[in-house]
This record gives structure tokens, C-alpha cells and sequence, in this order.
């Protein structure tokens, strides 16, 4: 092994597999030739040795003995539920979902912002007031008119004066 | 070939053990995509095998994950309830103990960051629900030994407890379920050097907090 693999830059990995017992046989023989010259490396070494030893020692509990009946239990109650509940309950990644409903949400926000305005209602129609003698006088300009239209196809119809 | 028998063969320091085990391994990872495929076609027995080979693997590592007893069979029923709703779906497409530990890691570490974990955890003085003291399992141990044994256990839990929830996972896997950096970096969906990052640290850490106990 040529230099310090700590100042190379891949100690760290090469500690960890030295002492997880998966360096290739002969990766394991250069690194033990090294650390007999190399402090740094056998304190480095020694210490996740020590890390490793100290794991080892945490022994798990013990596991229940009905934990298969449980299981198998919960197993068959999703089995008799409800269509809807196990289909609730289907591994469905709601994380693709996510987009997709903001993306209708904007979608129906947008829809909704430019339809168009509704059409106000119409407004009841003023009807102007009209005042009698308005009245009056609109009668009287019609019979002058017609008074008016009267004579003079009477004049276009004479035969004398053509 | 149980799970168990195969960490006990590459806990070995023997080389020559290690060329065997990882042909074990590849029939392992054929066999287990095989019964997966069975439980798919509906074959009930299958899935009980695979419940045999994987129970012990799961329900430890949430374990140690969670640092309790209750909590890890919980949740690792959860995990196989999960496998067994997938069933219809299943695709041998990766290594089916990665799709399970992703399983189990994920339950474990929301379980975690929901802070569930805070008054819950396994201690040697809790008393059982029905009022008894907790029974230790006899490891043929004086009491006196026992004392020091749960002393340093306690130390080495609190050791674990004080990692990032991440690099908790990350040694878990790397040190008890001797995975190598592809397979973890498969459970935690992250790159190979981010595993290698996170277990530097992790290790790290624990060198730190466990270098006493040498």
C-alpha cells in the first residue's frame, strides 16, 4: 500500500470494510501492513473495531409467539372488509396524485375567473312622463299636418291647375 | 435456507465463506422472487415462507430502529401486510429484500419522525401492561454481569438513538443485515455515496459516544 489511505482521501471506507470484514483478502493483508507502520490508521482501525464489537453485543428481544396468528388475522379481516375500505387501504402513492390535482385545481380556478360576466338583469324601463298638455299639443300638430297633407294632394290631384 | 443462518455464515471472518455466501445470496434472490411470484397466482403457503424466511430480519432491524419491542412487531406487520396487499401487483424487478426493507425503513422512520418514539421506548425498569416486572431472557449470566451487560446496552441504545434518523437506518442495514452500499442506497433511494457519506458519519459518531466501552 503506497501512503496513508487517511490522507488519500479513502480511509474512512477503507476502515469501515477493513472492519466489516469485506475487504478482498489481499486488500485486507496490504491495509494490516500498513497500519503495523502507520498509527493513525491502527488507532483509527481499533476504534471502529471497537464501535463493531460494542453493536454485536445488542442482542434483539425475543419476537411474540403469536405474531404469524396476528398477522394472519389482520390479513383476513382486510379480506372480509368492504370493497371501498381495501380500497382505501391499496398502496397508492398519493404523491403522483399531488400535481395533478393542483394542476386542476388551477385548471377550475382559471375556468371560473374568465367565464363570462352574467348578463345583469334589465333594469325596469322609466317611462317618461308626459304631461297633458304635451298631449294635447302632439294632437294638434298632427291634425295640422294631416290638414297640411290633405290640401296639398288635393292641389296635385286638380286637373285645372294642370 | 433461513435468513438467519446466512448472516451467522458471512459474520464469519473466513474469506472463502463470503465467495459462498453471495452464491447463497443469488439463490436467495431468486427464491424469493419465485415465492413472491406464487403468492401472486394466490398460493397462500408461499407467502407463510416468506414470512418464515424474512420475520426475524424485519422485526429486528424496526427494532433497533424504534428500540421497541411492541412498536417493531406492529410495525413489521404492517410491513407484511403491505407485501401482501402488493401481491397483485408484484414485478420482480428488484431484489425483494430491497422492496421490503424500503418498507420496513419507511414505516420505521416516520414512526420516528413522528416522534411516536419519545415515551416509548424499552426500558429495563417498565413494568408490562399487566403490572409485572419485565422478565429479562436468560442469558446465562450472573446478575451481577447482567447489570453490566445492561449497562453498556443502554449506552450503546442511547448511542444509536442520538443518530439522525437516516444514518440510524443506514447503520442498521450495513452493520446487522450486512448489506452492501448499492443495496442500501436502493432501501434509502439515495446515491451509493450518499450511503457511504452517512455511514462515515454515522460511525463517526458512534466512535465517539462508544470509545469508553473499549
Amino acid at each position: 500500500m503506497e501512503g496513508c489511505p487517511l490522507e488519500k482521501g479513502n480511509g474512512a471506507e477503507l476502515v469501515l470494510s477493513y472492519g466489516a470484514r469485506t475487504l478482498a483478502p489481499d486488500q485486507a493483508a496490504a491495509f494490516e501492513r500498513h497500519m503495523s507502520s502507520c498509527a493513525a490508521c491502527r488507532e483509527l482501525a481499533a476504534a471502529q473495531q471497537d464501535v463493531w464489537s460494542a453493536l454485536d453485543a445488542w442482542t434483539p428481544e425475543p419476537i411474540s409467539p403469536n405474531f404469524d396468528e396476528k398477522l394472519y388475522q389482520r390479513i383476513l379481516q382486510e379480506e372480509q372488509s368492504p370493497w371501498w375500505q381495501r380500497l382505501f387501504r391499496a398502496n397508492w402513492s398519493l404523491r403522483p396524485a399531488m400535481p395533478v390535482a393542483a394542476a386542476c385545481g388551477v385548471l377550475i380556478a382559471a375556468f371560473l375567473l374568465r367565464s363570462p360576466q352574467p348578463i345583469p338583469a334589465p333594469q325596469s324601463f322609466s317611462q317618461p312622463k308626459v304631461g297633458i298638455e304635451q298631449v294635447e299639443r302632439a294632437l294638434d300638430d298632427i291634425d295640422m299636418l294631416r290638414q297640411i297633407g290633405v290640401e296639398s294632394s288635393s292641389q296635385a290631384h286638380s286637373p285645372e291647375k294642370i | 435456507m433461513h435468513p438467519e443462518s446466512i448472516d451467522s455464515q458471512a459474520a464469519q471472518p473466513s474469506w472463502n465463506g463470503r465467495v459462498k455466501d453471495n452464491r447463497v445470496a443469488h439463490a436467495a434472490l431468486e427464491r424469493d422472487a419465485e415465492l413472491m411470484l406464487r403468492v401472486r397466482e394466490g398460493d397462500q403457503a408461499s407467502f407463510g415462507l416468506l414470512l418464515e424466511l424474512h420475520r426475524v430480519s424485519v422485526i429486528h432491524f424496526i427494532y433497533r430502529m424504534v428500540q421497541n419491542q411492541a412498536v417493531a412487531e406492529e410495525l413489521a406487520q404492517e410491513v407484511f401486510l403491505r407485501v401482501y396487499r402488493s401481491r397483485g401487483t408484484y414485478e420482480p424487478t428488484a431484489k425483494f429484500t430491497t422492496w421490503l426493507f424500503r418498507i420496513a425503513t419507511h414505516l420505521g422512520l416516520n414512526w420516528i419522525r413522528d416522534g411516536r418514539n419519545e415515551k416509548l421506548q424499552d426500558s429495563l425498569d417498565q413494568e408490562t401492561s399487566d403490572g409485572a416486572t419485565r422478565q429479562l431472557p436468560d442469558r446465562g449470566r450472573t446478575v451481577e454481569q447482567e447489570l453490566v451487560y445492561q449497562a453498556k446496552l443502554r449506552e450503546i441504545r442511547q448511542a444509536i438513538e442520538s443518530l439522525p434518523s437516516k444514518q440510524r437506518a443506514a447503520v442498521m442495514m450495513h452493520k446487522y443485515e450486512e448489506m452492501e452500499y448499492t443495496q442500501i442506497a436502493n432501501v434509502l433511494t439515495c446515491s451509493e455515496s450518499a450511503v457511504k457519506s452517512l455511514l462515515f458519519r454515522a460511525y463517526e459518531s458512534l466512535r465517539t459516544r462508544l470509545a469508553h466501552m473499549a
